[in-house]
Order: structure tokens, then sequence, then C-alpha cells
């Protein structure tokens, strides 16, 4: 891996410890002083936007955990650009079309499909798909495909604020571009702990299990949304 | 492209899935559920203690000095004057509801002994889990006095943010036809 990814990992960091970075992990939902935020909001607010998009990826774990699966078998730089870009593009049209065009998707359920995306990744990287199909499905557009997913989970948490409509395009746009620099943060850290990782023989040793519970967890995050819809 | 280092045969692969499978469910079962849902099937989420989350709202409720003890009786409701206090900690927020049918009025009036708190006074549809309200008074005040009728069924309150240093306990005297009432 480039070096300067490296340093970019220590300084975003420093810049989160700097900022007070939040202990616990919301995935997906919103805290109590953003919330305040959000619904006293009025006019653009590029920065506040910004930081509640970051912030919002760097503490979801179980887009994390997606991360992890993706990036698992990534050895070249290129490639992890390529794939990140995907999710990327996913994301972003979804989160400004289901706002723009105020479509609501059960947070429940966007979720589990999130779980999903845990599970699929997991199995593939066992070489699920290929000992299965013969071939693994194109990783890409799954990439792409459940960025839009995630998207749409975002679009609907940030709907049931009803955010005011001035300055709202341009607050989505900080919003997102915030999510994407939370992204980046976060990917540096999993690239980080896994280009160190690989370099030892354990790597190869644990890959089994490492992509066995992380099928698991994508099991437990399905099962506990979907009970939570059942329930609702 | 993708690299990839691990070939199982069919067999692993399916015992293998079949292990993360049980895993999750067993966690599900006896962690997760319990914990998020207090769904319990198998009791050892009670056992463990993890179910503790879903008692916090009565005993922070039997905390508070309430004048009048009211019906809490879920579903019941009851025509009722009530004095409740509710502390609200040092920088923070906290939301205080009461569970009330459609086209109910609720007259009332709260007090801080003189820091202005921001409030938001809304309510919650009965059931719904997208998270959505509706607001009847938002501002940053040290009381206020009124009154509203309930636009539909399920919790109707406030959520009181305290951006001062200290603690700020807030006086609140309800009248009107309400069932449950608690800290959210």
């Amino acid at each position: 891996m480039p070096n300067s990814l490296q340093q970019y990992c220590l300084l975003s960091l420093t810049i989160l410890l700097a900022l007070g970075l939040p202990i616990e992990a919301f995935a997906h939902g919103v805290d109590d002083s953003t919330r305040t935020f959000l619904q006293q909001n009025t006019g653009i607010q590029i920065i506040p936007f910004l930081y509640i998009g970051a912030k919002h990826m760097v503490t979801g774990y179980d887009h994390l955990l997606f991360l992890v699966g993706v990036l698992f078998f990534l050895y070249r730089s290129r490639d992890v650009l390529l794939y990140v870009s995907m999710f990327t593009l996913g994301h972003s049209l979804t989160l400004l079309f289901g706002v723009i065009s105020d479509i609501q998707v059960n947070a429940y359920l966007i979720d589990a499909i999130i779980g999903l995306s845990v599970i699929y990744k997991g199995f593939d990287n066992l070489g699920g798909f290929t000992q299965l199909l013969g071939k693994s499905p194109n990783a890409k557009l799954a990439v792409l495909i459940f960025g839009l997913f995630h998207g749409f989970g975002l679009a609907t948490k940030l709907q049931e604020f009803q955010l005011p409509e001035e300055g709202l395009i341009v607050n989505l746009i900080a919003f997102n571009v915030g999510v994407e620099l939370g992204q980046f943060t976060a990917l540096a850290f999993i690239l980080l702990v896994i280009n160190f990782w690989r370099k030892h023989p354990s790597f190869i040793q644990f890959a089994t299990s490492t992509n066995c519970l992380l099928m698991s967890t994508g099991f437990m995050l399905m099962g506990y949304q979907l009970t939570g819809y059942f329930m609702s | 492209m993708q690299q990839q280092t691990i070939a199982l045969t069919k067999a692993t692969l399916f015992k293998y899935t079949l292990v993360s499978l049980i895993f999750a469910a067993i966690t599900l079962l006896t962690i997760i559920l319990p914990a998020e849902y207090n769904i319990d099937p198998t009791g050892i989420g009670q056992t463990l203690g993890l179910t503790v989350f879903h008692n916090v709202k009565a005993e922070k409720t039997t905390t508070l000095t309430s004048e009048k003890v009211s019906e809490k009786v879920s579903g019941k409701v009851k025509w009722a004057i009530e004095t409740i206090e509710i502390m609200v900690p040092a920088l923070s927020g906290v939301e205080y509801k009461f569970t009330m049918p459609q086209y109910k009025k609720l007259s009332y009036e709260w007090s801080t002994n003189g820091t202005a708190l921001y409030f938001d006074l809304h309510g919650e549809p009965e059931g719904d889990t997208t998270g959505y309200f509706e607001s009847y008074a938002i501002a940053t005040l040290k009381g206020m006095e009124g009154s509203f009728t309930t636009p539909f069924s399920g919790d109707h309150g406030w959520y009181w943010k305290n951006t001062s240093n200290s603690s700020v306990t807030v006086q609140l005297t309800v009248k009107g036809e309400f069932g449950k009432h608690s800290l959210k």
C-alpha cells in the first residue's frame, strides 16, 4: 500500500481524536444532539452536514463490516479505489434521489439488506459462489447494488427529520461529501490493519474463520433487523 | 481483479455456512433479541441480566417524585391532574411522553427554576417505527402554559434540551385524559 495512505490514517486519527470521536457506534441511528441540530437547522449548513455524514459512516458498524469483506482479498490500491468508487456512486445516487423525490423505504428492511450484503461478501470470500455456481457474481456490480440500498437507508434516515427546503440540496451534497470522507477514513483504518495482518502467516490461517465470522455477523444483523421489522 | 485464496470443498463450505448460521442463531436468541427487543425464548437473556434495558423506563419513572400516582395500566386512559418533576441532566436532553388516544386534550404548565430550555412538544403515532413525529411547539423558554389536542393516537410530550452546565428540574403539571407516561 502506498505510504501516503498510512500517513492519511494517522492524520485522520489525530483529527478524529481532536474532535472527540464518540465511542458508541450507532449503526444508522441519529443521536440526541444531532437530532436537535437537524430539527433546528435552517438554511445552508455545510460543515455540520459534512460532519454528520462522516460520523454516520465512521460509526456505522454494519457498513464497516461490509467494507472489511470487500477489502479482504483486494491487494491492489487500484482495485480498492475502483470498488470504493462503485459503492460511492451507488449510495450517492439513491441518497440524493431518495431525499429529493421523497422516497421512504422501511429502515429495518434496508438494514436487513445491508446485513445480507455482509453475508454475501463473507460467502463470496470463502469461494462459495465459485464452488456452487462455477463463478463468482460480478463483484463490482454487487458492490454498486448494495451501495444503492445503503443510499436509500441514508435517505430514509434523513427524511425522518423533515429537513427544511431552504438549502436542502447544498446540505444534502455536504452530507454526501461527509459520507465519503467518513468512508475514506474508515477505509484507511481497515486497510492499515488488513495490510499489516497480510504480512503474517496468520492471515491465511485465519482467512476462513474470519470470513465465517463475517458471514455469521451478517446473519445476526439480518435476524436482528427482520425481527424489528416484524415486531413493528 | 480479486485474488481468491480460499478454496473449500462443497461439503466444507456447507458445513461452515451452517456453523455460521447456527452461531448467529444462538447469539440472536440468547443475547441480541433479549437485549434489543425483550424477546427471550430461551430464558438465557433473563439469566444473564440482558433484559434489564427494558426495565429502565419503569425504574426511571419510579425515581420521579410524582405527587399523585397515576394508573399505570397500559392502554387505560383516565382523566387526571398530575404534577411531575423531571430532571434534565447538564448538556443532555430527555423526553417525557404521555400515551393518549386520538382527539384528547391535555392542558399543561411547566417551568424551570430560571434556566431556559430548548424544547420540542410533539406527538408520535402509535406503532410508528419510521421515527415520524409532529411538533406542536418548539422554542427555548423557562416555562410554558397551554394545551394541545392529539391529532392521532400515540405518545405525546416534550423533548427538553439542557445546554447549561448544571442539571435543570422541570416541574410539569398536566390535566387531561392520558394513560401511561414516562421518560422515553
